[in-house]
């Protein structure tokens, strides 16, 4: 006997792209918002290139306006270690470092034409539990408009 | 806002769990300790304010900026 899984697509009204279909496993729940957006709780994790695991936009579900371009980190920034403040560990449930995600926001400078990344304040998943927020890296040093440089 | 004047040692107790206390006052500056539940996250304002902005921003981004994005590592 074959089992056949299928797969809950949603579908999502953009701005940017129109309408959009994505996997239901890939819309994140962030229950304070972000910064500046608290009412924006639910967003989906779409890839920017094809698959390449690094560039992911972030596209909300509740705003079709609202949308951020987003980085793993460490192909441009080895070095970056961000320490979850535990409240935000407990706010997470996250037990284990290898059950979060880490997204850094990418602001495009229009006049310069680069991009940088929020090393100040990553977005943090649980991809157990799929939600997410921002988290507020106070203590540190890191900034909050790091230059992306081409990856080596 | 709700205005109120602390001596060293006083505090301030907001909503149920969370109490805030005057530790030091040494010229001008203010020493606060925070009692908070661990899931209530606390931060200094103005970088809290930092990372709204950078939000901001950041949300500016316009579809054609993926085009910006550094090509991909040849593998």
């Amino acid at each position: 006997m074959t089992l056949l899984a299928t797969v809950s697509r949603v579908r999502i009204e953009t701005k940017r792209f129109g309408e959009l279909e994505v996997d239901e496993a890939r819309v994140l729940r962030f229950d304070d918002g972000l910064p500046g957006f608290p009412d924006d709780r639910r967003f989906a994790l779409v890839d920017a290139r094809d698959g390449d695991d690094v560039f992911y936009w972030l596209q909300s579900l509740d705003d079709p306006a609202v949308a951020f371009l987003a980085a793993v980190p460490w192909l441009f920034f080895p070095d970056y270690e961000p320490e979850l403040p535990e409240a935000d560990q407990a706010l997470l449930g996250l037990e284990r470092a290898a059950d979060a995600l880490v997204l850094c926001l990418l602001t495009v400078h229009r006049d310069q034409q680069t991009i940088t990344a929020n090393l100040l304040g990553p977005v943090i998943v649980n991809q157990q539990t799929r939600h997410g927020r921002q988290v507020v890296l106070a203590e540190s040093r890191w900034p909050v408009q790091a230059p992306l440089a081409a990856a080596a | 806002m709700l205005v109120l004047t602390r001596r060293a040692n006083q505090s301030i107790v907001v909503g149920r769990d969370v109490v805030i206390t005057v530790l030091e006052i040494r010229g001008d500056q203010v020493r606060l300790g925070i009692n908070a539940p661990r899931e209530v996250a606390v931060h200094r304002e103005e970088v809290f304010a930092e990372i709204q902005r950078e939000n901001r921003n950041a949300a500016a981004v316009s579809a054609d900026a993926a085009a910006l994005l550094p090509a991909p590592r040849k593998r």
